[in-house]
């Protein structure tokens, strides 16, 4: 017998929405926001959140949701994790944001170069963006080049440079050297180098394609390897932005899961469970052009996200965070696409079960998959409308289970609201 | 950030061709051609577009080339065809010196009036009917922009070249509305209501359409307010949304 669950008010997140909106550009801007976060449509999503645990959060109106976006991934062990918080606490006894940097630094730099297979060096920063822009800034400063080569579908942060032509404030000049190729196509790569020789300073990628609007794409077999090759031979230096999924398939780092090294690899969102840092790990050789970039903000070296990371990575470690993730994400995408095949529904899951991507195939729209989407989110198991989601060490079978219900409860409502497919 | 030939692209598909519109929507503008003789004037703009305006039975269409137009208008580049628009140029026909008359007479009232529903005098917008027709009229303007940034503009093609292939419905809810399609990364704009489309975006209201094209009101702030409803292929959406940003440059 299915369950049914009631609907959820979300009338105070639209009062604090209207009160955000007169202050606020867009009231809540970039991915949280209803526009970017594509939330379809606006009145069955949550905007502002009260309080959040485990793998929960509760929204203004008291709604509880299971929460498969994690914070858009910085949430990997659950929300209020005791040991991190512990760590973090302790340390916030200490000092926090110190004239001196804490010698907590040193140490998380020792666990991380411990940790990660291509570091030799950690240099810390706080959001994704700031590790992927100091890491372009040393390939340049040590190749003394310029150009730059993106794989399609990437997301490099929000610098001018890593943004695309059309975006709002970016001048052609910010992205003139920049060059675009598609995923997976090892002999247009060969031949972009070829043409641009002693000029391209690296090549900024992530693991495996793991783009928005689109099934995320793991590397043909040998890609990694040859891609390695080429960029060594030129001298082109190898980022690897490990922003989205580092941690999460593997804690030496997602080069070192594809089977190859890195010569620059960039941490953020799971390095300290939601405590504001990011880091950047290259091999020696890079060490000192990093040394002599200019970069720096005023709370990079701040004590506390340091604690947290130290007690964040160790506590992976123990739990052997990949492996769990990958269990569970197996369990869940599984069990989802059961149920969705059970009312009718085609319902593909692309990427690693650690970051699962979905999407309904029923029609090339995706209108159905938003319908989808909204009446899960509206019932209480939030996930995003055309985003990877993250899996997180508190999620237990029972969530499971909970979020598989209101999963076939919301796949019969849409079928029930389209007669003429169903 | 803008260039003339895409500039005269807009100007003689999305401004001029709004006299398509024009004439089936306000009764001023069909009542100028009543009872005259069908016409048909060509522009013929070098190392740029082509397009000839038909007036007949008091409607006007608009077809691409100029092949067989009774009056022609040529110009030496798309600097002075968008001078034309500007004002600041006075076209000389090479062929249809008989029918002059009918640009003195019928044509310039009517691309004033286009200008009066285009850049309207505030007191003019207190009347609902002229609201709507001049709204509307904007929609078919900003939509056939759309297209011609997207094929022309160098930013703007670099938006239509992330445009998949299918048809995206920009419109007023229950109102007027314009499909974008897209096809091998080249749009066109039909001015109609879409019976299928892959992504859509509606403004709840013609009063929300209007304060949007005229910019008093924040189109991220209409989505969170859902004012402006966005469903389907959010990647065409987002492609379509870059070149609108770049419509405002244009037609400022």
């Amino acid at each position: 017998m299915s369950k049914t669950f009631p609907l959820y008010d979300t009338t105070k997140s639209n009062e604090w929405y209207a009160r955000a909106v007169k202050v606020i550009p867009a009231g809540v801007y970039g991915h949280l926001g209803s526009a970017e976060g594509l939330f379809i449509p606006v009145n069955r999503w949550p905007r502002f959140a009260e309080k959040a645990q485990g793998s929960y959060f509760w929204d203004v109106d008291g709604n509880r949701y299971i929460d498969y976006m994690c914070a858009y991934g910085p949430n990997v062990l659950g929300y209020n994790d005791p040991d991190v918080d512990a760590a973090a606490l302790e340390q916030l006894k200490l000092g926090n944001c110190t004239t001196s940097p804490g010698k907590v630094m040193v140490e998380c730099a020792e666990l991380l170069t411990d940790t990660v297979a291509t570091a030799d060096w950690a240099f810390f920063a706080k959001n994704g963006n700031d590790a992927t822009q100091g890491a372009i800034l040393t390939a340049r400063a040590h190749t003394h080049r310029k150009k730059l080569i993106f794989f399609k579908g990437f997301y490099h942060g929000v610098s001018p440079m890593v943004q695309k032509i059309d975006y709002p404030g970016v001048t052609p000049e910010d992205v003139a050297n920049n060059i675009y190729l598609p995923w997976d196509n090892i002999e247009l790569f060969k031949q972009t180098v070829e043409e641009n020789k002693g000029e391209i300073a690296a090549l900024i990628a992530q693991p495996y394609d793991h783009g928005n609007f689109y099934d995320n794409k793991y590397p043909m077999e040998g890609f990694w390897k040859e891609i390695r090759r080429i960029c060594t031979e030129n001298e082109i230096v190898l980022i690897i932005d490990d922003v989205r999924a580092g941690f999460r398939l593997d804690l030496q780092g997602s080069d070192h899961y594809f089977g190859f090294e890195a010569d620059i690899i960039c941490f953020c969102k799971a390095l300290a469970n939601g405590y504001n840092m990011s880091a950047f790990c290259g091999k020696d050789f890079l060490k000192g052009a990093a040394a002599g970039l200019s970069y720096t903000g005023s709370y990079w070296m701040s004590s506390v996200p340091f604690a947290a990371c130290i007690a964040c990575i160790n506590k992976m470690k123990a739990i052997d965070a990949p492996a769990l993730f990958r269990k569970l994400g197996t369990e869940l995408t599984e069990g989802l696409k059961k149920t969705a095949a059970e009312n009718g529904f085609d319902l593909v899951v692309s990427g690693a079960p650690a970051l699962f991507y979905l999407r309904i195939a029923n029609d090339d729209s995706l209108m159905l998959h938003q319908e989808w989407i909204a009446e899960c989110v509206n019932r209480g198991a939030f996930f995003a409308s055309h985003h990877n989601h993250f899996i997180n060490a508190s999620l237990t079978h029972e969530d499971i289970n909970l979020t598989l219900e209101i999963a076939d409860d919301a796949f019969k409502t849409v079928a029930k609201n389209h007669p003429e497919l169903f | 950030m803008t260039d003339q030939k895409t500039m005269a692209y807009i100007n003689l598909y999305a401004v001029l061709g709004t006299l398509e519109n024009l004439c089936e929507l306000a009764p001023e503008a069909s009542a100028l051609l009543k009872n005259k003789k069908p016409i048909s004037i060509g522009f013929d703009v070098k190392g740029g577009p082509s397009a000839t305006l038909t007036f007949a039975n008091g409607r006007c269409r608009m077809e691409q080339g100029c092949d067989k137009c009774q009056v022609k208008l040529p110009f030496s580049s798309p600097e002075k065809f968008n001078g034309l628009i500007d004002g600041t140029v006075t076209p000389i026909p090479s062929k249809g010196f008989t029918h002059l008359s009918f640009l003195l007479k019928q044509f310039t009232p009517l691309t004033d009036l286009l200008n009066k529903y285009m850049r309207p005098d505030p007191e003019d917008l207190k009347d609902p009917d002229f609201f709507r027709i001049s709204t509307t009229l904007m929609l078919y303007t900003i939509g056939v922009a759309i297209a011609q940034i997207g094929n022309n503009d160098e930013i703007g093609k670099f938006s239509a070249s992330n445009i998949v292939d299918g048809s995206v419905k920009l419109g007023v809810k229950d109102g007027p509305a314009v499909e974008i399609r897209c096809k091998d990364h080249r749009l066109l704009a039909l001015k109609h209501v879409p019976e299928t489309f892959r992504a859509s975006m509606m403004f709840d209201s013609i009063e929300t359409a209007r304060a949007l094209f005229e910019g008093t009101v924040n189109a991220l702030e209409c989505v969170g307010t859902g004012k402006v409803e966005m469903r389907g292929l959010a990647s065409m959406l987002d492609n379509v949304n870059r070149i609108l940003d770049r419509v405002a440059i244009y037609l400022a």
